[in-house]
């Protein structure tokens, strides 16, 4: 038997694996405390709709890609319905000392690498997505940058998807030797209610690694999302996400700091605007060494009958002193029907610490509207100054001017 | 320019209960003139002030008001504003993530929509808005700034001074613009009214003091007490106060 072959049986052994174990758990239920307020039986992934695609869409669907989609100077990539599209990708500028290549392709071309950080298996008592993921996903991003590198132009993967009643399993591997630093932002684009995604992401960064990291999600159909985070010394990371018009999205962050010094960021933005909308944000940061930082910063917006859940941990170990952490989710109300559940959550075994939480949940300022009104402003206009003063907090957080940009007209799509 | 006929008006408490507060205003007020309001604590003034720029909280159960031949209570507050008329807050509102300059350019220019006057653009409005600062003594740096977020007690008011100086209202009402402030902030706040008196402008000026009519001096005083105005008279009618407090109004009043 060939090496590619043996290869092969291997992977298809694992994903077997993989999905029995998934099958045996089942969908995560409302018993569970992790998924006390998110109901995914709408999924209903049975073996029937989980089997693997096959069909290729044709690329008529870029049209419906945002106009404003491709920046230039940017190093984009392009997957339609989980299939890769070298018509739409442009890598031309890409440093060749980078390695950025559509998943399926490094399956062959880097088998060892990929085998090892896509053959670890998933607690699947704790991400029942990932496991799932791992049983089916065949495309995805894989992306090396090696020691010393840095690019300093963002890659910008778009995942279009129209594919019904099917789910499309994407997975990402991204590894980043020492001191390399590099942006990414991957979009998520599908405006069809009835499609579902399930992506893994899994970062390794290496010491003194500086990464951005920025996830877009605007899906009218289903998303869970897991990412995972390692991290060694000195390395940090920083993490966006945006989440617009969902039917239900689901992100898992998992971070884990068990090396000195490694400083995390996440900010978090959701917008819900449509009845039924829900967004559920779990979060994990795990300091499991010293000196280590994080933050996460999560504000939303909803309105008419959407739903937000937020779930915020800091576990800080008992050798992690010297850890400074903090966390935040503010919510604004636009409807008496929306409803939030958060739950900012610390739990610290380490004396010296520096740990700091806050959750609010609040209604517009009826003062402020009428400060702006009574010097002139239409009341829509005052709301509209208001509402975008609220996500100011985090857009003026992202550094890179042109990043900010792209994300500020993304977010700016959102009108009452 | 305004005329207050038989105003009535009435504010919900916390437990439902309805609680009069303006009992009968009686009012009018002629281009370029200049009316204080005095009267003790609780006696209606601010709720006078919020109800003509059309604070919501407040059912108007009687009375009508002439606006420059609009019937002011039909419209919105942003209608009013376009319209001319400005209320300086007694407590300005910390507005958070709103940038003070793009808020200010926002006013300015939503006026001058409404009067069919093209927006001014960004060099102009800078121009513009850093010599009125100037006036108000007010640093640069407030306009990067978001609005009053931070801003001391006397910071607030120069804003409001600003804010009145940009937008050039017909009828200006401030609202114990001088409480709390130093004398020099009194005295800006005194030159900015000044400057923007004439003949086609008024202005009503709610105060518990005499000193700022000392600046400002008023047409028109009027004391007003538990939601009515019970004496009305000239410049002197304030030092009269000055001197006796409120205490031998009321008397004569319940006589």
């Amino acid at each position: 038997m060939s090496v590619v072959m043996k290869d092969q049986h291997e992977m298809l052994a694992f994903q077997k694996k993989q999905l029995e174990m998934f099958l045996q758990r089942g969908l995560p239920t409302r018993k569970e405390e992790n998924w006390k307020y998110t109901d995914v039986s709408m999924l209903s992934v049975t073996p029937a709709k989980t089997g693997i695609q096959t069909e290729i869409v044709g690329l008529d669907a870029s049209c419906s890609l945002p106009s404003n989609a491709f920046i230039g100077g940017w190093h984009d990539i392009v997957f339609i319905n989980g299939n890769f599209s070298s018509e739409l990708s442009n890598l031309k500028k890409l440093p060749d000392n980078i390695t950025l290549m559509p998943l399926s392709q490094a399956f062959e071309l880097h088998s060892e690498t990929i085998k090892k950080h896509f053959s670890h298996e998933f607690d699947v008592k704790q991400h029942p997505f990932a496991v799932l993921n791992s049983a089916h996903a065949k495309e995805g991003i894989f992306l090396h940058v090696p020691k010393n590198s840095i690019l300093s132009s963002p890659i910008k993967i778009i995942y279009y998807n129209n594919n019904e009643n099917v789910m499309t399993s994407i997975r990402n591997i991204f590894i980043l030797d020492e001191n390399a630093e590099t942006t990414v932002i991957e979009e998520y684009i599908s405006k069809d209610k009835n499609t579902f995604t399930n992506v893994v992401t899994d970062i390794y960064a290496n010491n003194n690694v500086k990464f951005n990291h920025y996830k877009i999600q605007e899906e009218a159909g289903a998303h869970t999302g897991n990412i995972f985070v390692n991290q060694k010394q000195d390395s940090q990371i920083n993490l966006f996400n945006l989440t617009k018009d969902t039917s239900l999205a689901r992100n898992d962050v998992t971070i884990r700091l068990a090396f000195t010094g490694a400083e995390c960021h996440l900010l978090g933005l959701y917008l819900l605007d449509e009845d039924n909308q829900h967004i559920d944000n779990h979060i994990h940061v795990d300091h499991a060494a010293q000196q280590g930082t994080s933050s996460m910063l999560y504000k939303g917006i909803l309105n008419k009958k959407s739903r937000a859940v937020f779930n915020g941990k800091v576990h800080v170990h008992q050798n992690a002193q010297g850890i400074n952490a903090y966390q935040a989710n503010h919510n604004l109300l636009l409807s008496k029907e929306a409803e939030v559940n958060t739950k900012p959550e610390l739990e610290i075994y380490a004396d010296d610490v520096k740990c700091a939480h806050g959750a609010t949940i609040g209604q517009l300022d009826n003062e402020s509207i009428f400060y702006l009104c009574a010097r002139g402003i239409q009341k829509e206009e005052a709301v509209k100054i208001l509402l975008s003063a609220f996500i100011h907090e985090v857009l003026s957080q992202i550094k890179n001017p042109e990043v900010r940009h792209y994300i500020e007209k993304r977010v700016a799509a959102y009108d009452e | 320019m305004l005329d207050i006929q038989n105003l009535q008006a009435s504010i919900q408490d916390e437990k439902q209960k309805t609680k009069e507060i303006l009992r009968g205003i009686n009012l009018q007020v002629r281009p370029g003139e200049v009316h204080a309001i005095m009267g003790p604590n609780g006696s209606g003034k601010s709720t006078l002030a919020n109800v003509l720029a059309g604070k919501e909280d407040y059912q108007i159960t009687n009375g009508n008001i002439l606006f420059n031949k609009h019937d002011l209570l039909s419209l919105e507050p942003e209608q009013r504003a376009a319209e001319g008329l400005f209320l300086a807050f007694q407590y300005p509102v910390e507005i958070p993530g709103v940038n003070n300059m793009y808020f200010l350019r926002s006013a300015l220019n939503s006026i001058r929509k409404h009067h069919q006057l093209p927006p001014l653009d960004a060099m102009d409005f800078l121009t513009l808005v850093k010599s009125k600062m100037k006036e108000v003594g007010m640093d640069e740096k407030f306009l990067s700034r978001s609005v009053n977020e931070g801003f001391s007690g006397g910071e607030k008011k120069r804003n409001e001074v600003l804010q009145m100086l940009m937008l050039e209202p017909k009828l200006a009402i401030l609202d114990e613009t001088d409480s709390g402030l130093d004398i020099d902030a009194l005295q800006m706040v005194a030159k900015g009214v000044n400057s923007l008196r004439s003949k086609e402008r008024s202005f009503i000026v709610v105060t518990h003091y005499q000193r700022l009519l000392d600046y400002i001096v008023p047409d028109v005083v009027h004391v007003m007490v538990k939601g009515q105005i019970i004496k009305s008279g000239g410049k002197e009618l304030a030092l009269e106060l000055e001197k006796k407090g409120y205490g031998w109004l009321e008397d004569q009043e319940s006589v």
